[in-house]
């Protein structure tokens, strides 16, 4: 092994069962350098990471070369939970980890504070169940630490979290490398890429596509497939647009008097977002309020931004579903308040805040999978029961949601395709032959095609699978659907497609209102109305994209070391200056 | 691998259960009686402590053992499957407390002892033995099911059939109990070991069966004096006893690997 390398592979190939995870991979880790495998999921990061361990997927047929400093590696797995024991204090583990490797109380607290653990000594008595998330990789990530190795391997750090709490962990892999140690980030957040690494590998089909020094990598990639991974993170690709606003302008066709308040030449600002257009936009709509027209970025990203639409024959802008006085509980510890929320029908609203502020609680009171609450849900005025399962079938299918974990909402046992048209049997009374063919017509238009619903869900990517989940709650035909972090979790090429489609609902389904719950400001972007929650606290604020721009350049100053968010920043900057922020 | 468990878990569990089962057609009609713990003499595993033939014995008296345990057991389950089930999907905690805590009193209750109290009161017979051993194995059982089905309960999947409409049976039936099966079936395995060991004990004890009786476990009792001198009495119905429950935990076993390969 060379010098100045703690961790070299050199043509890996790892096979099981005929079929090839990775081809041809070699990669070098020069310590206290960050090295990022990044590429859509099962494109073979985790088989690369792993073999760095000296771990191979069970029955694998290994070649090429895996060559390693002495001493240990570390690795922090995508789900900390999983390595953490349930039933022993986290304290204990730890501690057993270092007496295995001859290490004292000193070396602990070290660890601790390495991994940013300050208040670690109050953590300890804790069991996994009652530390957040965060917490959690951060307890892993001690352990870690402790046998002192010269690469840590991490994969997915930040999948499903909020842009603080990713800020965060960026910082923390950061200090790990500037002690010298190297850091292997495996993952599909090109935020948290952008911030850290030195080294970029993209990965694509189990290949190494492109490899070079991250500045290099983002100023001037050089194959077609890194460009696309930067494009789709960026700003939607042309056509997606195209399909969003096509959507959007029938729209209030046959309004009351004041449907087209103004016309708005679209899409001066952002970065790269090159689609010009023409948007007629209510003057009095709820959303934007009376002041005028929002600035529009991104282009029409379908229920995005063509503001409320004028009631018309289909009754859209109609309040749909109305909360009133919502306070839900866990336990007894209140965990939301809402004193008053509307949704129209054929709006958008985005539900934003940090993880644990409550926004899936606020949409799980409305679905009626959070009975604990006192306050009421109206459905055109009447009130909604707690639970679903006190609501009859049509109040059950006018109320859809669609959860976050696709993967576990679906019963592993049955092909997808009889899951979905079970919804259109059970909640529109259709009969098993025509609600097969709906189900298998539906899940063709969201792109499942060909043997892909008969499969089981094992045998479905993560995208596939939230397709079919939002093919499974539109066969009800809803009024409402409530999609919970449905996009995170999710590569960014897999989630700009799934965000073309949600784009594309409106138009397919006049009257659906959408509720989008997310921390991600690229959703958030596709509703017209934006509640923030924090805390436990819902305040609404006006029009969509405006909105992202003002949370982020409230919390600016904070997110700055993310170079990602910085170019939110700028963007939004620039429609600061366009308009002023309250 | 697999398929290799599935024959020797087979074939283990197939000599004792045809033995068990068929045996009483071919064991003909008593013969003469000859002398205690002799070897051959006619008897070719023997006799046993008042000279009867062993073979003729392990014939008749596998059907006993069998049959109660594995009434026991299924009787077992179909109390606890429903009960574990209610008590993992309600969200009414009164019910679930009203459901379960009885059983753990029952729990609490050696249950050997309960066996030998209500022999004691008056003799069971192998039918009251059946529900005896049942109703002692109905908490574990419960608390088992409730436990395995509780996991599946609370996963999003649940709350997706609900937002289908599906109804609770087909909730429970055909999504709760499928996930619940697995830990189920292993411990079907084990639970019929440990009925097998109590209707063996029961009968040893002289519970449900008469002291004389052509019973594997009466025998082994009855026989272990004569050990030195005549060890088929004894070792025949242990080793068959033994391979029963071996081959029965082979056999869940070999099911589940597949399953889980078939599923991976």
């Amino acid at each position: 092994m060379s010098e100045d390398s703690v961790a070299e592979i050199r043509d890996l190939r790892v096979e099981v069962g005929g079929r090839a995870l990775v081809d041809g991979v070699s990669l070098r880790v020069p310590p206290g350098k960050v090295v990022a495998l990044v590429g859509a999921s099962g494109s073979g990061k985790t088989t690369t990471g792993l073999a760095l361990l000296g771990e191979y997927p069970a029955g694998a047929r290994v070649s090429g070369e895996v060559r390693r400093a002495p001493g240990a590696v570390g690795y922090v797995p995508q789900h900390p939970g999983a390595v953490l024991h349930p039933a022993l204090r986290v304290g204990v583990l730890l501690r057993d980890i270092a007496r295995a490797h001859g290490r004292d109380r000193d070396d602990l607290r070290q660890a601790l504070a390495d991994a940013r653990l300050p208040e670690g000594e109050a953590l300890l008595r804790r069991y996994p169940h009652q530390l957040s998330g965060g917490q959690q990789q951060r307890i892993v990530l001690a352990q870690a630490l402790l046998p002192r190795p010269r690469v840590v391997v991490a994969d997915e750090p930040t999948t499903g979290q909020d842009p603080e709490t990713k800020r965060q962990i960026a910082e923390r892999f950061a200090a790990v490398a500037a002690r010298g140690i190297a850091v292997v980030l495996l993952s599909h957040d090109l935020d948290v890429v952008r911030a850290l690494a030195d080294e970029v590998l993209v990965m694509r089909a189990g290949r190494v596509v492109e490899s070079g020094p991250a500045e290099r990598l983002w100023r001037a990639p050089r194959h077609e497939w890194t460009r696309r991974l930067l494009d789709a993170e960026g700003v939607p690709p042309a056509d997606g647009v195209g399909r969003g606003v096509g959507g959007v302008l029938p729209v209030g066709g046959g309004g009351v008097g004041r449907g087209v308040g103004g016309v708005l030449p679209v899409g001066g600002g952002g970065v790269g977002c090159g689609v010009g257009g023409v948007l007629p936009v209510d003057g009095g709509g709820v959303g934007c309020g009376a002041e005028g027209v929002p600035p529009v970025e991104g282009g029409g990203m379908g229920c995005g931004v063509d503001g409320i639409p004028p009631a018309d024959g289909d009754g859209i802008g109609r309040p749909v579903l109305e909360v009133r006085d919502l306070t839900a509980v866990h336990g007894r510890t209140p965990v939301l308040r809402v004193p008053r929320l509307v949704l129209r029908a054929g709006e958008c609203l985005a539900v934003v805040g940090r993880s644990g502020s409550g926004k899936t609680t606020l949409g799980r009171c409305l679905a009626g999978l959070h009975r604990h609450h006192d306050g009421t849900v109206l459905l055109d005025g009447v009130p909604l029961p707690r639970s679903l399962r006190h609501r009859d079938r049509e109040r059950l299918a006018a109320v859809q949601y669609v959860f976050q974990d696709a993967r576990a909402a679906f019963d592993e046992h049955r092909p997808v395709l009889d899951q979905v048209a079970r919804t259109a049997v059970r909640l529109r009374g259709a009969d098993a032959h025509a609600a097969r063919a709906e189900a298998l017509d539906t899940l063709a238009r969201l792109g499942l095609t060909g043997d892909l619903p008969h499969r089981r869900p094992g045998a479905l990517s993560g995208g596939e699978l939230q397709r079919a989940a939002l093919a499974r709650a539109l066969l009800a035909r809803p009024r409402v659907l409530v999609c919970d972090e449905i996009t995170s979790g999710l590569d960014t090429v897999t989630r700009r497609a799934l965000l073309d489609l949600l784009a594309g609902l409106p138009a397919d389904r006049p009257g659906l209102s959408l509720v989008l719950i997310t921390h991600d400001p690229q959703t958030a972007r596709l509703a017209q109305r934006t509640v923030v929650v924090e805390a436990g606290h819902v305040t609404e604020r006006a029009p969509g994209p405006l909105t992202v721009c003002c949370e982020v350049g409230h919390k600016g100053s904070r997110v700055k070391s993310l170079e990602g968010s910085e170019a939110v920043v700028r963007r939004l900057g620039r429609h600061r200056r366009t308009r002023r922020c309250p | 691998m697999s398929r290799g468990r599935f024959v020797l878990g087979g074939l283990v569990v197939a000599v004792p259960l045809a033995l068990a089962l068929l045996g009483p057609l071919f064991a003909g009609p008593p013969g003469p009686r000859s002398v205690s713990f002799a070897l051959g003499e006619g008897h070719w595993l023997g006799t046993d402590f008042v000279g009867r033939d062993v073979w003729r014995q392990v014939l008749l008296g596998g059907r006993t053992v069998v049959v109660t345990a594995l009434a026991a057991t299924a009787l077992g389950y179909l109390v606890a499957v429903p009960v574990g089930l209610l008590a993992a999907l309600t969200h009414a905690r009164w019910l679930e407390e009203l459901l379960m805590r009885p059983l753990d009193v029952l729990l609490a209750v050696p249950s050997l002892l309960l066996i030998l109290l209500v022999a004691a009161a008056a003799d069971p017979g192998p039918v009251g033995l059946a529900l005896l051993v049942a109703l002692v194995n109905v908490p574990d059982a419960a608390r088992i099911v409730r436990a395995a089905a509780g996991e599946a309960a609370s996963r999003p999947a649940v709350e997706a059939l609900r937002m289908q409409g599906e109804s609770w049976w087909r909730v429970a039936v055909s999504y709760v109990t499928r996930s619940a099966l697995r830990t189920l079936a292993a411990d079907a395995g084990i639970r019929l070991t440990g009925v097998l060991y109590l209707v063996s004990t029961a009968a040893f004890l002289g519970v449900g069966a008469a002291p004389d009786a052509a019973d594997w476990a009466v025998m082994v009792d009855r026989n272990r004096t004569g050990l030195f001198v005549q060890p088929w009495a004894v070792v025949v119905p242990a080793v068959l006893i033994v391979g029963l429950t071996t081959g029965v935990n082979l056999l869940f076993d070999a099911a589940l690997e597949k399953k889980g390969r078939a599923r991976s």
